[in-house]
């Protein structure tokens, strides 16, 4: 038989392991101050990033975009950028052109800082936005988002997206997520923790002189692209899973509040699907959930008043004109910047 | 419902405080009715599997004790069924393309219908588990149960159900029939078993995973970095599984449950026999109940002559059971035949085991001085085994055999020792539990919580603080890359 007094101090212990469990990590926070850079500033998403350092906000591009008054502006990554020759566009349309915002390796995270903060807020007037994207790109906000990825773009708080982020990054719970976040304050020490473990067994690997670029020589010729197998690409060719889900991801994209922004500052939006590497004399394969996904997205646009052009299995885009992935060739952006402005009247118009 | 998310600790959250206030029946009803719901959280249909399997043997059952002269037939109804529909869903892809092979070698082109299904999760430990008790029934062990309820709650207790323990009914089953009563202690036990566990899956198995992944998605690696990535799954399967076991455990002593410890830090084995009895215990220890002392029983009846090239009858008994079994077990693990070969190695290894000790043992004071030479040897034939389960193209099999050390380039060498040490680097929480637990007789975290009566300040405040340590490290230090539980897949 059990004594109430032993059972009494085993509900005790049990409640001091369970409180220990959830103050112990308390401790980060004193960690944090200690290791804590001086330059280190709050971040504009802190639900998915820990203070650092960041680079200012792009406040010349604001100025040159309203000196320069664009009828039509341009943002997007690579993609937009080998394939628009923005001064020959400016030719054909004439008036007072067109300007581009395009950064390489941006998603639409990017995208949408950029339409915020360099055109709506400072209160542009462009007959169009025109947004170039891959795929399900518009939908998946987190990609390509990583520290100082957006610096340029934001302004000091950007909660939209940084609900819009954790949303999408934790799931159904992100709030609790976010509170547990900031009462332990854990992405903080993780920020200078890991690079020191990370770092650690470069001494104990090679020589000294091997040793100080060994972390990039490893990363540059062992796991190149080119020496994995070709799964990866097998598996980007299956393109099934949870990414082509329009109406699940819709909600944590940013896709809903670049159309609320243009509607409400009267600003048309155009949104342009590039067309990926075509296989031989074939346009790009696509699954039926993405095919279904385009669909989805089509009607979307149309019935949030937005145009919508997709480039795949254009025959006037064949394999011959691109270079490297899903880049086209340097000698073919003043022709495929005349192929877009003809084969869209009603941005244009 | 997977266990490293916020969905599994809110709903253990909700079940547990509801759990405690309901009556005996109630509360099996209730955790039948919360299996269920774990199990069919991503995909409802999985549960027509699960009920299909538990209701098929519950009847089997039932039916030896209404038909005693039927007791055969009820018990192979149990197992054609339940190896039916492990076979259809787990390997039917892999025997329609293994015949379509044989029959094109022969000249003959024939059609390969696939099945574009999802393998449902822990479809083999259930089965085996619901087969247990049919098997128990059929020998007596235990008796046929008559309440459904209480048959379904022990197919699918969540806290294990995907990935093991396997548990038998003559130990699982009295434990969903005794009412239950909460303990503090016990839930101070598991509340370090499921920290400890998260810490394993979270810090140790994801982040070693990544490197293993990267080596393994290299189309030519070099000695030393494949043998490091050999090295870093070595130590994610371990961490991984274990992990599982570990919150698997604790969860259920919350619940006032006990399930059989999994693993006896299994990389400090001597031997391959020790290895699997370190390894997968309650797997291990379903195919010796189940399938090798059977065999190796009709075997040995079988084999006429005292000696065989030196060997007695039993120990070929032994062999050829030993075989068989570890072949079998290969497969349970997947439908490809990489977990074949991986299962016939350790069925060599276990057979070389028992020849050398048929042949002779050394001295207690010899054998002191061998064991740290025989934990290394033993390590070694255990990577060897998991290139073999790892990888899983055949072609890349042979050529990984065929590399040699002296051809690798330096910078070759120094991502290898950098990829080795990384992994090293973060699985020392496990190595220092495991030697802990060899020179201590029992293990770090059960050196402070096993003595689950004790209360004194002190052990309290290190339980308190080692909780706390494991939650910090899993915050800081999980992996960004959420990896599945390798055993998920099986």
């Amino acid at each position: 038989m059990r004594r109430p007094g032993r059972q009494h101090s085993q509900g005790i212990a049990l409640v001091v392991v369970i409180v220990g469990l959830l103050l112990v990590p308390l401790g980060l926070r004193a960690v944090n101050v200690a290791a804590r850079s001086p330059n280190a500033v709050a971040s504009y998403i802190p639900s998915v990033e820990s203070p650092r350092q960041r680079s200012p906000f792009d406040a010349e591009a604001v100025a040159t975009l309203r000196e320069a008054s664009n009828d039509f502006i341009l943002i997007g990554d690579s993609m937009a950028g080998t394939r628009i020759d923005p001064g020959h566009l400016t030719r054909l349309i004439g008036g007072y052109g067109a300007a581009a915002l395009f950064h390489p390796g941006c998603g639409s995270a990017y995208s949408y800082l950029t339409f915020k903060n360099l055109v709506v807020i400072p209160r542009l007037r462009p007959k169009a936005v025109i947004f170039f994207f891959r795929d399900e790109n518009l939908t998946d906000p987190l990609w390509r988002v990583y520290p100082g990825s957006l610096d340029r773009v934001a302004r000091d708080r950007e909660p939209v997206l940084d609900e819009i982020l954790a949303a999408r990054a934790n799931g159904t719970f992100y709030r609790l997520h976010r509170a547990v976040r900031a009462l332990y304050q854990y992405d903080e020490t993780r920020a200078w923790l890991q690079p020191i473990l990370i770092n650690a067994p470069v001494a104990w690997s090679a020589g000294w002189r091997a040793r100080k670029k060994l972390l990039e020589t490893i990363n540059n010729e062992v796991f190149t692209l080119e020496a994995l197998r070709p799964m990866a690409a097998a598996d980007m060719q299956t393109g099934t899973g949870d990414a082509f889900e329009f109406a699940k991801n819709l909600s944590t994209s940013v896709l809903p509040e670049i159309l609320r922004l243009a509607k409400t500052s009267g600003i048309r939006a155009a949104f342009v699907r590039v067309q990926r590497r075509p296989v031989g004399n074939a346009p790009p394969n696509q699954p039926p959930a993405l095919q279904s996904y385009v669909r989805k997205l089509r009607e979307y646009l149309a019935a949030n008043g937005a145009v919508f052009h997709d480039d795949w299995g254009d025959p006037d885009q064949p394999l011959s004109i691109y270079e490297d992935g899903d880049h086209i060739g340097r000698d073919f952006r003043r022709y495929y910047t005349e192929l877009f402005y003809r084969k869209n009247p009603e941005i244009f118009r | 419902m997977i266990f490293h998310s916020l969905d599994f600790l809110i709903f253990v959250v909700l079940l547990v405080p509801l759990y405690w206030t309901l009556p005996h029946r109630w509360q099996n009803i209730l955790l039948l009715v919360g299996s269920y719901v774990f199990y069919g959280w991503v995909h409802p249909w999985f549960l027509t599997l699960i009920f299909a399997t538990t209701s098929i043997d519950y009847c089997s059952a039932r039916g030896m004790d209404a038909w005693p002269a039927r007791r055969k037939t009820c018990l192979w109804l149990s197992i054609i069924t339940n190896f039916g529909l492990l076979g259809f869903f787990k390997y039917f892809n892999f025997f329609v393309d293994n015949v379509a092979e044989v029959l094109a070698l022969l000249g003959w082109q024939v059609p390969r219908p696939m099945l574009n299904i999802v393998l449902p999760v822990g479809i083999s430990f259930y089965t085996f588990q619901s087969m247990s008790y049919t098997i128990d029934v059929y020998w007596r062990h235990t008796k046929a149960r008559t309440s459904l309820v209480d048959i379904a709650t022990f197919v699918s207790f969540f806290p294990h159900l995907v990935a093991g323990p396997i548990m038998r009914a003559t130990n699982l089953l009295p434990q969903v029939e005794t009412a239950r009563r909460f303990s503090a202690a016990a839930a101070r036990d598991a509340t370090l078993l499921i920290a400890w566990g998260f810490f394993k899956k979270l810090v140790i198995a994801d982040n070693v995973g990544v490197i293993a992944n990267k080596v393994f998605a290299l189309k030519v690696p070099e000695f030393y970095v494949l043998w490091a990535g050999v090295f870093a799954f070595c130590i994610q399967i371990y961490a991984d599984f274990s992990a599982y076991t570990d919150i698997a455990r604790g969860t259920a002593k919350w619940f006032g449950f006990d399930l059989i410890k999994n693993f006896e830090h299994p990389y400090l084995a001597t031997s391959p026999t020790e290895f699997w009895r370190r390894w997968n215990i309650s797997l291990s220890t379903w195919f010796r109940d189940y399938v090798f002392l059977p065999i190796a029983y009709r075997l040995s009846r079988r084999i006429e002559s005292d000696r065989m090239l030196f060997l007695d009858s039993t120990t070929w008994a032994y062999i050829g059971g030993m075989l068989v079994t570890m072949l079998v077990a290969g497969l349970w693990h997947g439908a490809s035949w990489n977990y074949v070969i991986w299962g016939a190695y350790h069925g060599v290894l276990l057979g070389l085991a028992r020849v050398a000790g048929a042949i002779g043992r050394p001295s207690r004071r010899v054998q002191r001085w061998l064991t740290p030479f025989q934990i290394a040897g033993m390590f070694v034939l255990t990577n060897i085994g998991w290139l073999l389960f790892r990888e899983t193209e055949f072609a890349a099999l042979v050529r990984d055999f065929g590399l040699s050390p002296f051809g690798s380039s330096v910078l070759g060498r120094h991502t290898g020792a950098y990829l080795f040490f990384l992994a090293l680097l973060y699985s020392i929480p496990l190595w220092v539990q495991s030697f802990w637990a060899e020179l201590r007789g029992r293990d770090l975290v059960s050196a402070i919580i096993a003595d689950e009566v004790r209360t004194d300040a002190r052990v309290v405040t290190a339980q308190a603080l080692l909780a706390g340590l494991l939650f910090a490290g899993v915050l800081v230090l999980h992996s960004v890359t959420s990896l599945d539980f390798i055993y998920f897949q099986f």
